[in-house]
């Protein structure tokens, strides 16, 4: 058992590809219904970060821990409350919206799939294209889609990244609506994004990764927008680490 | 396994959607079929080994070409990454892609053989219930290795060149018996002729399956 009741504990991650350090020892506590949002330069860490969380990479060093189960230890059992939105869809283009969200409702042993991708597609408002190919999509539909195949499962742990890229004004607001509401209602939301304004909007906590560290991160609620930016702007042109 | 299927069945849902990866391996093969049959000679009785060569050749190579595609397509979108997010254990992941390369195969091959009867003369049907059998067998042998090793190039930017090259010196042992097997039953010899070949080809397909199931999920996710 952890020694305090953190919902995510990440302690002493590292990763390198081919001898070059991604992550430089990662720390980072989040309780349950924390909303980061991480910031960074291109090349800091950022999406190894958010795939190590996300099972998808093995780390180096270091050890994800969610609600006391060791990712490495309990995979599935980890996955099976996890999210994950990118810029990636995830989608199979040759499916219908609907038939995408079946197939993973049932991945995920979701009760009842047609029932929930029903819900879902009237949530993300695309029940009128439910029967429609995801290959004729527009790239905001697709996006809409992919949030509503991120939350097939109700994850406890939402991990984004860079939801935004790519997303028209309605569906990114639509975007921060269901993260309002995911947020409203407990979820832990991990967000790497470039966005100043929409990560700063909802996040609860708020930091900075810079070659491979995390140099910042404040309670939202403790941050002077202005000074965030210059310190993030002096990360972007590359201030050497501290 | 209930995954497993689950996996299958919306790959063969894309597939008869698109009929992509059937309609090139059939067309491919038969268009093999005719070439070789110019090459020999048309018209010219060959002995049974040499057209079980021709015969398998042709399969051979038509189902690299559903090979390449079945895991290339988890590509688009990054969808590999949404299986391997969710609860399904990778080894399930195998097993569909397996099933489905193993479907494929056996499609075309329904349509090729036949094909070949008629190109290079109906004596060789002679035992078609156990060239049913070979053929389901050495499916099972290319289908768990092909599995394989389309997971290792899917990631590579030269995939469909980098497959060949890693895949058909592993299954020469199983070509090479394929063809002895057919060539027998061609020449319409009887069981015990060629049954230990069988054997061979039974067990390849079997260690090949545990060992695609054991290495899959290390090929398939990133170091």
């Amino acid at each position: 058992m952890g020694s305090s009741a953190a919902f995510l504990r990440i302690k002493g991650l590292r990763k390198s590809y081919d001898g070059v350090d991604a992550l430089r020892g990662i720390d980072l506590d989040l309780e349950m219904g924390d909303f980061l949002s991480l910031f960074g330069p291109n090349g800091a860490g950022k999406t190894t970060l958010i795939r190590i969380m996300a099972t998808l990479l093995k780390p180096g060093a270091g050890t994800v821990r969610v609600m006391d189960f060791d990712m490495e230890e309990h995979p599935e059992e980890f996955r099976a409350r996890l999210g994950v939105i990118s810029h990636q869809s995830f989608l199979y283009n040759d499916l219908s919206a609907r038939e995408n969200l079946e197939f993973y409702a049932a991945l995920y042993r979701v009760a009842d799939p047609a029932a929930r991708a029903e819900e879902l597609l009237g949530l993300v408002g695309l029940s009128d294209r439910a029967d429609s190919k995801v290959s004729g999509f527009s790239r905001g539909m697709q996006q809409r889609l992919s949030i509503a195949r991120a939350l097939i499962n109700d994850p406890v742990l939402l991990l984004l990244d860079e939801p935004y890229t790519g997303l028209d004004q309605s569906a990114s607001m639509l975007l921060s609506g269901h993260l309002r509401r995911l947020h409203d209602r407990k979820r832990t939301i991990v967000m790497v994004t470039h966005d100043l304004k929409r990560g700063l909007e909802a996040a609860t906590k708020v930091g900075i990764l810079s070659r491979g560290r995390l140099v910042y991160l404040k309670d939202r609620a403790e941050l002077d927008p202005r000074e965030f930016e210059h310190a993030y702007l002096r990360y972007l042109k590359g201030v050497p680490d501290a | 396994m209930r995954d497993a299927l689950l996996i299958a069945r919306k790959d063969l849902l894309a597939e008869y959607r698109k009929k992509e990866s059937i309609v090139s391996m059939v067309f491919f093969g038969f268009l093999l079929l005719v070439m070789l049959n110019i090459a020999v000679g048309v018209g010219r009785e060959l002995d049974g080994e040499m057209a079980a060569g021709i015969l398998w050749v042709s399969i051979i190579f038509s189902a690299v070409l559903g090979l390449g595609r079945v895991l290339s397509k988890e590509k688009e979108n990054r969808c590999i990454d949404a299986l391997l997010l969710s609860p399904v254990e990778p080894e399930q992941i195998y097993a569909a892609k397996t099933m489905v390369n193993f479907i494929f195969m056996a499609v075309a091959e329904a349509v090729l053989i036949p094909a070949f009867f008629v190109l290079y003369g109906d004596r060789f049907a002679r035992q078609v219930p156990m060239l049913v059998v070979v053929v389901l067998l050495v499916n099972i042998g290319f289908s768990t290795v092909g599995t394989l090793f389309s997971a290792i190039t899917a990631g590579t930017r030269r995939n469909e060149v980098l497959l060949p090259l890693l895949l058909f010196p592993v299954i020469t042992p199983l070509m090479a018996l394929a063809v002895k097997v057919t060539g027998g039953l061609f020449e319409d010899l009887p069981y015990r002729e060629y049954s230990s070949w069988l054997y061979v080809i039974a067990a390849f397909g079997l260690i090949f399956s545990g060992v695609g199931y054991l290495l899959f999920e290390f090929v398939i996710k990133e170091g």
